[in-house]
């Protein structure tokens, strides 16, 4: 094997077309991912009972396993659960007809939403108690003073770990090649070896990843400074 | 899918999956050895502000982070020896084991760095000038006053990096080592039992991730003891009671929020 330059731009190119998949992969899990560890954390904070056990359970689960491990067990258990129940109740829907990237898209959510949980979790930490106090001596109810007081700064101090997040999602994604559905590195491994050139395939692919990561760092940065523009002076 | 599920055989195949833990231990003892040298190296020149040192280490903090690990273990494992052919060294026959700690070892790097910059920083100068104040020299000042704190404020972090580390290997059976994960799917192929395979794997991961957490929070409140437990901090909701702050913030600093 030689290395070829040449071929690191030509896998470059047969890469980019795969780019649509990670970034779907990535923005499914994440939108959902935040909804889930909106109301796990919620259900955390207020203490709801039975509710609060299940979620505290539910990310210890998540954070103390693998990404793979939960790809796979959804992926095998699923479609079991599902023809469980269609063949029980009579449904004519079957597991098959869920397409590959519909388990990557709802395993992916379970995983973002418990590691979303700690990030909104410690966003609303950030906020400091007198603001709620101040909104409820103003007579907001407790949603008015988490919708329009709570919410806005916790997403400010949240920002840093919500990227961390997104770029955590990004990389993730590369396990979806488990359940076959072809992103940037199931793309790079066809690359690879139908050409027989891996080193430059996987080098191709680093750079697209690379590429994104900072593409995504930059634009949270930009965000950060637009969203905590309220927070001018002091040291934070 | 495979067979119908059956409970016993998650009973059965976690001895199995046990006898691959030495491997998966090995694995995360190796690479946390050589990230903590990696992370030493590359966070001293950006503590110091050595000029060029400096720069390359951003590189080298921006690409590890920057790229997923799955990806940079096929990038080692194909790329390596084709580099170092280049200089007259044959990696060819270099066993996989050496790519994968490698791989995790820089990749870990990348994070320990990060951890040994915010922890040193973290350290009040005023405590430095107490110490200078009180004659100490500048090795009784980093040895005595220091380091212990740093250390206090780097076990979260630490912890939360050993953790995804020990997450992060079970991408190892892609390049054909055998830990874990490669076992669990050799397992499930033999007996078409994948679902039940998969839960005895994950509940392996969650005892071993859960002991280390627990280990390593013994050692912060060791560490940390002569600071207040009490939390007077303002804040509009509770604390979880077993950590403190630090943790809370620590469980999602890594950068690996999410992370495989």
């Amino acid at each position: 094997m030689q290395l070829d330059p040449s071929f690191i731009w030509t896998a470059f190119w047969q890469l980019l077309g795969a780019i649509p998949t990670t970034l779907s992969i990535t923005v499914v899990s994440v939108l959902a991912g935040f909804v889930i560890g909106a109301v796990t954390a919620m259900l955390r904070m207020y203490r709801v009972p039975v509710l609060a056990q299940i979620a505290s359970a539910y990310v210890t689960f998540i954070r103390g396993t693998p990404m793979l491990t939960h790809l796979l067990i959804i992926y095998f258990g699923l479609p079991m659960v599902i023809d469980g129940l269609a063949e029980h109740f009579g449904w004519s829907f079957r597991s098959v007809s869920i397409p590959m990237i519909g388990f990557a898209y709802i395993s992916f959510s379970i995983t973002a939403g418990a590691y979303m949980s700690e990030v909104v979790r410690a966003g609303i930490l950030a906020v400091d108690r007198g603001q709620v106090e101040a909104a409820q001596s103003v007579g907001m109810t407790t949603f008015q003073s988490l919708r329009r007081i709570v919410f806005p700064q916790a997403l400010a101090a949240a920002l840093p770990n919500l990227a961390n997040s997104v770029i955590g999602m990004l990389h993730g994604s590369t396990l979806a090649f488990a359940v076959s559905v072809v992103d940037i590195n199931a793309k790079a491994q066809i690359v690879a070896s139908t050409n027989w050139k891996f080193f430059e395939a996987y080098l191709a692919a680093a750079l697209i990843f690379w590429g994104l990561t900072v593409l995504i760092e930059r634009v949270a940065a930009l965000i950060e400074k637009r969203v905590g523009a309220y927070n001018r002076g002091g040291v934070a | 899918m495979g067979a119908p599920f059956d409970i016993g055989y998650v009973f059965s195949f976690l001895p199995k999956l046990l006898d691959t833990l030495g491997v998966t231990l090995m694995i995360v003892a190796g690479s946390l050895l050589t990230g903590i040298v990696a992370g030493f190296l590359v966070a001293l020149p950006r503590m110091y502000k050595i000029p060029v040192l400096r720069t390359l280490s951003g590189i080298y903090l921006s690409f590890f982070r920057g790229t997923p690990i799955l990806i940079q273990l096929f990038l080692f494992y194909y790329g390596l020896p084709e580099i170092l052919k280049l200089v007259g060294l044959d990696l060819t026959r270099a066993p996989v084991m050496f790519f994968v700690i490698l791989t995790y070892g820089l990749h870990t790097g990348a994070y320990a760095a990060e951890m040994i910059r915010a922890s040193v920083e973290a350290v009040d100068r005023g405590q430095v000038e107490a110490a200078y104040a009180a004659g100490m020299t500048p090795y009784q000042a980093f040895s005595r006053i220091i380091l212990p704190q740093a250390l206090g404020i780097a076990v979260p972090v630490f912890s939360n990096l050993v953790i995804a580390l020990l997450k992060d290997t079970s991408l190892a059976f892609t390049l054909g080592v055998m830990e874990m994960t490669g076992k669990a799917q050799t397992l499930g192929t033999l007996t078409q039992h994948f679902i039940e395979t998969y839960i005895a794997l994950a509940f392996i991961y969650l005892i071993i991730s859960f002991t280390l957490e627990k280990l390593l929070l013994a050692a912060e409140r060791r560490l940390t003891r002569h600071e207040n437990r009490e939390d007077k901090r303002e804040s509009t909701f509770r604390l979880k009671k077993r950590g403190s702050y630090r943790t809370v913030i620590a469980d999602i600093n890594t950068g690996k929020g999410g992370g495989a």
